[in-house]
C-alpha cells in the first residue's frame, strides 16, 4: 500500500468530481480495493453525490422569445432592475387592481339591485292596476270609483 | 478545454465582437446560446419562476453593458455565471431574502473540522421531487459560498477551474469549500432527516 489514508481520503472527493488525473487516480485506486475504511469512506461520499444526481431537475428552458425581448431591451437603452423587482411589485400591482375590480363589481351589483327592486315594485305591489289597461281604469274610475275601490278590497 | 468546445467558444467571441460592433441580432444569438443553462443555475436561488426571469433577463441587461470587459479570457458561459451569481445575490439581498452568510471563514477552518455525519443515498422508493425538495430546502439554509460551490458543482457539473475562474478563487479554495459545503450540507440533512443518517465513526 503506497499511499496513506490520510492522503486517500484527501483525494476521494477530487476523485469522484473526476478532478484526478488518471497518474494520481490509479494509486488512489489501488488504496481503496486494499483498505475496507478508506472504502467505506468513499462510500459515504459517492451516497452524498448520488443525493445531488437524484434532486437534478428536469432541463431548464427560457421562455418563447426571451432571447429576442432582452436584446431589444438593451439596444433600446435599457438597464435593467435597478429598482426593486418586477417580480415583487407584479405581485403588489395585482392587489389594488383585484380591489378595484371587486369595489366595481360592488358598485354595479348596488345598482343592478337598485334597478332591479325599482322595476319588482310595481309588478308586485300594483299588480291589480297594472293588469287593468290604461282606457278602462279612467272609463271605470270616473262614474264608480268606489266600485273599484270595493273590487280591489274583495281581492 | 477540450477541442470540441473550441467551436463554441469561438462562435461566443465571434458574436460578442459582432454585439459589440452594434448588432442586436448578434446579442439575440448570445442569449439564444447561454439562456437555458443560466435559467437552470438561477433557479436554485430561488424557485419562483417570475423571480428566475427576473434576474436571467437582469444577468444579460448587466452582461451586454460589461461585454467591453470580457475580452475574451476563458468562456463566455464562465463568465456569464458569474455575473449570474451576483445578480441573484443581489436580488435576493433587495428583497430581504439574504442568503446566509458564512460565520466563520471556511478557508481558515480547511479541512479539520470535519463532520462526522454521513447520509444513506436516497432510496429508489423516494421520488425525484421529494429529493429535490428536501436537497433544495437544505441547500437554501447552507452559508450562500457553500451553497454556490454545491449548485456549481454537483447541478450545473462545473469543472474545479471553471468554478475557480467564475468565483474569482483558486483551484484549493474551490476544494476546500466544497469539502465544507459537503459537510455542511450533510450535516443539515441529517437535522432535518434523521432517518437518512448514518452516525458517523464517532
Amino acid at each position: 500500500m503506497t499511499m496513506s489514508c490520510r492522503d486517500a481520503i484527501a483525494l476521494v472527493s477530487s476523485y469522484l468530481d473526476g478532478e484526478l488525473s488518471e497518474a494520481q487516480a490509479g494509486p488512489l485506486r489501488a488504496h481503496l480495493l486494499d483498505c475496507p475504511d478508506c472504502r467505506e469512506e468513499a462510500k459515504h461520499e459517492n451516497a452524498l453525490k448520488r443525493w445531488f444526481q437524484a434532486a437534478q431537475d428536469p432541463h431548464a428552458e427560457a421562455p418563447p422569445g426571451f432571447a429576442a425581448r432582452v436584446a431589444r431591451r438593451v439596444f433600446s437603452g435599457d438597464r435593467g432592475l435597478q429598482a426593486p423587482s418586477r417580480a415583487s411589485s407584479e405581485a403588489g400591482s395585482l392587489l389594488p387592481f383585484v380591489l378595484a375590480l371587486s369595489a366595481a363589481a360592488a358598485v354595479l351589483l348596488f345598482i343592478l339591485s337598485i334597478a332591479l327592486q325599482g322595476r319588482d315594485r310595481p309588478a308586485g305591489e300594483g299588480l291589480d292596476a297594472d293588469e287593468r289597461a290604461p282606457w278602462l281604469e279612467e272609463h271605470e274610475r270616473a262614474p264608480i270609483p268606489v266600485e273599484i275601490g270595493s273590487e280591489r278590497g274583495d281581492r | 478545454m477540450t477541442l470540441a468546445m473550441e467551436p463554441a467558444l469561438k462562435d461566443d467571441s465571434r458574436l460578442v465582437q459582432e454585439t459589440l460592433a452594434g448588432s442586436q441580432l448578434s446579442y439575440q444569438k448570445l442569449v439564444e446560446r447561454h439562456q437555458d443553462r443560466v435559467f437552470g443555475l438561477v433557479r436554485h436561488y430561488t424557485r419562483s419562476a417570475v423571480e428566475v426571469e427576473d434576474i436571467v433577463q437582469d444577468t444579460f441587461i448587466k452582461a451586454y453593458h460589461k461585454l467591453g470587459t470580457f475580452h475574451n479570457q476563458g468562456s463566455f458561459s464562465t463568465w456569464l455565471y458569474r455575473i449570474a451569481i451576483n445578480t441573484a445575490l443581489d436580488f435576493l439581498k433587495r428583497l430581504g431574502r439574504s442568503p446566509v452568510q458564512a460565520v466563520e471563514d471556511p478557508e481558515d477552518l480547511g479541512r479539520r473540522a470535519v463532520a462526522e455525519r454521513n447520509v444513506h443515498a436516497p432510496s429508489a422508493r423516494l421520488e425525484r421531487e421529494e429529493v429535490a425538495r428536501i436537497t433544495h430546502r437544505v441547500l437554501a439554509e447552507l452559508p450562500e459560498i457553500f451553497r454556490t460551490v454545491l449548485v456549481l458543482r454537483e447541478f450545473e457539473d462545473r469543472s474545479y477551474q471553471e468554478m475557480a475562474d467564475c468565483l474569482g478563487i483558486s483551484i484549493g479554495t474551490v476544494e476546500s469549500r466544497l469539502f465544507r459545503a459537503r459537510a455542511r450540507f450533510k450535516e443539515a440533512l441529517c437535522r432535518h432527516h434523521p432517518e437518512y443518517g448514518i452516525d458517523g465513526k464517532g
